[in-house]
């Protein structure tokens, strides 16, 4: 058979993902209970989500430490009975806090569930935070803390933070060494009563669920007696900084970090969706304009990219990248070039294509298996938003042009409004 | 049971099909018999050099991740001592251009002069940014070198040293191409939704003639067993002292390999095994303490490594690690631990199963080793194992004579 290898086989345009949002119930104490049954092996995700993040806190580390100390001790159980009997049935419990958030998830066989459950129902009811595993567990994450400053990459993105959000605000990155030292378990406590509360709570379930799940959560979650005060979310205002370059120090370092960026629109905004297109050929996938310029044509790097990260009160905009000292100036230079170049240049429809065609693909994987499903109803939910945000999203891929590229770059890329930040040698 | 079809290609190539309807997606996965250990011992990194080349371009296909995204795909690839594994994912309709994309480069790259310049400095930066530039980041190159002294398991796929990919030439770049990449050191496998009559055509068509390159690998120089202690100390700007101990333990054709994955989960796997409870919680010595295996399909490393705490001495916390495991050489590790491991592994394998992914890479590093199909006997041989044989291990493993030390003190 001859074939001609120069010519790509014909592209059929994937179908539209199929979104499958939960099916929602409420526990008898009213905990709302979304439910995603998908995928093929007997295996529950269980998550257990409170409103009990750093916009909670009024010591700093409380929300991080308050969840971490969740498996350190129950009225039952000591920590390592508890690690004994996730370690014993093969699941895995994941505690984690960020922003909004303070939530334990457990990775189950189904056929194991029913004997994790009331280990679960300790760790998140009945806590007692124990005053020695605190100890070690501060000391832990002290030492790990500073383990993480040694890298400029932290550095870096902890200082563009601050810069973008002022050090008051809950989303910039303020903790230092000796708020470790100044932890107190007490308010720990305080905080673990307050807010790991029902009313405070979501709960989430994915995988090949079983029919006795639901049942089985409301025996263990959906008594009335664990009720906390009514929620109460607070506002914060943002105070970026007055200069717009920044530099933080490290000696001996051999590469530099980069963040340059700037807030965008939240989540909500009409503008939202057409900027991660943007944020995608600028930065956002292997073939970026970035990437092909700084790392495939120049070599200064291993990897340069552009994100929008995204809160529930915020986003932004921002390019990161590691590069050796030399390259640092030549390096942010040339990112402000392929800025200017997306504001003043209309790009080809094949690049266009391309990126659609990328961000398609991506879409397709967002939907695809019941923990990534989990994932994309959170990135909903968690914002407040609904599944008309994802309706949205695929309309503006299909529909995009060059021209409203251009506006957008235009809108949102003024190069006055970008701050950065390099940390590294002197 | 992970059910999947096997075909051979004339030239050689081994194609496996694993399909699952359960997703919209499509994987293609092509393992290359090649990694860090078939290297020269003056050009280490020069597989995963190699690896970044393979993105710049084919013979007849200029651009490799243009058509790729525009087909909805991603890719990535990674190199380890025994294998370079590449692997791409796209929407199931899309699949062919996998095919195409793959079959080309192994056909031919499109070697030029500046793709290798910009490669090597991409390279050199992931040097610095992975080795130099971390903390703790040259303590596993530092800990293979004490460990090993023939085998070329002793350096790390990004290699010795700088120079080596500094000073590759393109010839070189061309004669290692054509020696290992090939139908017939390869394996291609296919995963998530995907038919296999379709895939099979496509194989034919795309694959059927690249002409087979006879690939002939010289023998590895066998590591001589250890007869004594070794121990090398290190100062760098680190936070924490970390220390290492390194033993020699079979290759993972050998039962022996898997004794020792069970041994490892009984003393670090999951905050119950021994070592987090007694080193960790208990006495605070330690921050943090992990046993594990290395991997390798030769024989590899059981590994013991911890980051100490505050005050204590290299002395304090290395007696501690040896009573541990002199226990498990002495005392036969109970029941409900038994039980406890293999539960862990059997979960394990079923979350592994759940990402299509995950399965062709699996099936792949099994190909690589021996053949796939033995993917489906990991969880009878798990099953298998006695506590008589852990400790049998443990005895022959555990040894003063069969370690290397690292003391990396921070300064």
């Amino acid at each position: 058979m001859i074939i001609n290898r120069t010519i790509q086989p014909d592209l059929l345009k994937p179908g539209k993902p199929a979104f499958n949002p939960p099916e929602e119930f409420q526990l008898d104490n009213s905990i709302p209970v979304f439910m995603l049954h998908a995928g093929n092996e007997d295996v529950t995700k269980l998550e257990l989500i409170f409103e009990a993040g750093v916009w909670q806190e009024n010591t700093p580390l409380q929300a991080a430490l308050a969840n971490a100390m969740l498996q350190e001790g129950s009225r039952k159980f000591k920590s390592y009975q508890i690690a004994e009997s996730f370690d014993f049935f093969g699941a895995y419990l994941q505690l984690y806090a960020d922003y909004h958030f303070g939530a334990v998830s457990i990775l189950c066989l189904n056929k194991h569930l029913p004997k994790i459950l009331p280990v679960v129902e300790e760790l998140v009811k009945f806590s007692i935070l124990p005053e020695n595993e605190f100890h070690t567990l501060t000391k832990q994450r002290k030492q790990r803390f500073l383990l993480e400053n040694e890298k400029v990459k932290v550095l870096a993105q902890k200082k563009f933070s601050c810069v973008l959000f002022g050090e008051d605000h809950p989303y910039s990155q303020t903790v230092t060494a000796n708020d470790f030292d100044c932890l107190e378990v007490d308010s720990l406590v305080e905080f673990y009563k307050k807010n790991y509360r029902s009313n405070h709570c979501r709960i989430l379930a994915s995988g090949n669920t079983d029919e006795h799940l639901l049942a089985n959560l409301n025996q263990y979650f959906g008594e009335k007696d664990w009720n906390g005060s009514s929620l109460e979310i607070e506002s914060f205002s943002v105070k970026s900084s007055n200069s717009k370059y920044h530099f933080v120090e490290k000696p001996d370092a051999i590469q530099s970090a980069i963040r340059t960026g700037k807030l965008l629109v939240k989540k909500d905004h009409p503008d939202f969706t057409g900027l991660l297109v943007l944020n995608a050929i600028l930065g956002g996938y292997f073939s970026s304009r970035l990437m092909a310029n700084i790392r495939e044509d120049k070599g200064y790097t291993y990897g340069i990219v552009s994100s929008i990260p995204t809160f529930r009160d915020a986003a932004y905009f921002v390019v990161a990248t590691e590069v050796d000292k030399q390259y640092e100036e030549a390096t942010i230079s040339e990112i402000f070039k392929e800025i200017e170049l997306l504001k003043t240049t209309l790009l080809g429809e094949d690049e266009l294509k391309r990126v659609k065609q990328y961000l398609l693909g991506e879409f397709i994987r967002d939907f695809d298996g019941p923990f990534a499903r989990a994932t994309a109803f959170r990135n909903v939910n968690d914002f407040g938003l609904d599944y008309s945000f994802y309706e949205d999203y695929y309309d503006m891929l299909l529909t995009i042009t060059p021209k409203q590229i251009k506006n957008l770059a235009n809108k949102y890329f003024e190069t006055d409004s970008f701050y950065t930040v390099v940390a590294g040698r002197k | 049971m992970i059910s999947f079809y096997r075909h051979q290609l004339p030239n050689g190539l081994q194609i496996l099909i694993c399909p699952d309807r359960s997703t919209p997606m499509a994987a293609l996965d092509i393992c290359y018999h090649v990694g860090a250990k078939n290297e020269h011992p003056d050009r280490t990194g020069f597989a995963h050099l190699f690896e970044h080349l393979m993105f710049g371009g084919s013979v007849n296909i200029p651009d490799y991740d243009m058509p790729l995204q525009q087909a909805g795909g991603e890719n990535n690839a990674y190199t380890t001592n025994d294998l370079t594994n590449y692997y791409l994912t796209l929407p199931k309709e899309n699949i062919e251009t996998g095919f195409w994309l793959e079959s080309d480069r192994m056909l031919e790259l499109a070697f030029s002069q500046k793709s290798l310049d910009v490669q090597k400095s991409v390279v050199i930066e992931e040097f610095k940014q992975r080795n130099i530039n971390q903390p703790y980041g040259d303590a596993w190159a530092l800990v293979r070198g004490l460990a090993y002294e023939v085998h070329p398991y002793q350096w790390a796929t990004i290699g010795k040293e700088i120079s080596h990919i500094e000073d590759a030439t393109l010839e070189e770049v061309k004669d290692f191409f054509f020696r290992f990449y090939a139908p017939d050191n390869a394996v291609l496998i296919a995963s998530g939704n995907v038919d296999e009559d379709k895939i099979l055509h496509f194989s034919e068509k795309w694959f059927g003639n690249i002409p087979n390159r006879s690939v002939n690998k010289v023998a590895l120089p066998k590591e001589p067993t250890q007869n004594s202690f070794r121990e090398k100390t290190v100062e760098r700007k680190v936070p924490d002292t970390l220390l290492y101990l390194a033993f020699h333990m079979p290759g993972k054709s050998d039962r022996g390999y898997f004794v020792c994955d069970l041994i490892s989960d009984v003393l670090s796997n999951g905050n119950s095994s021994r070592m987090y409870k007694k080193l960790v919680k208990e006495k605070r010595l330690f921050v943090e303490l992990d046993a594990y295996i290395s991997g390798d399909h030769d024989p590899g490393l059981f590994m013991v490594s911890g980051k100490l705490s505050k005050g204590v001495s290299i002395e304090q916390a290395k007696h501690a690690v040896w009573e541990e495991l002199e226990i498990i050489q002495q005392e036969l590790v109970n029941g409900t631990e038994l039980v406890k491991v293999k539960n862990k592994l059997e979960a394990n394998l079923v979350y592994g199963r759940m990402n299509y992914l995950n399965v062709a890479q699996d099936l792949a590093h099994f190909e690589n080793l021996q053949k796939a199909e033995l993917i489906n006997e990991q969880l009878d041989v798990y099953q298998s194992i006695t506590a008589e044989e852990l400790r049998d291990i443990a005895q022959n493993i555990f040894r003063i004579e069969n370690c290397s030390q690292l003391n990396y003190l921070a300064k």
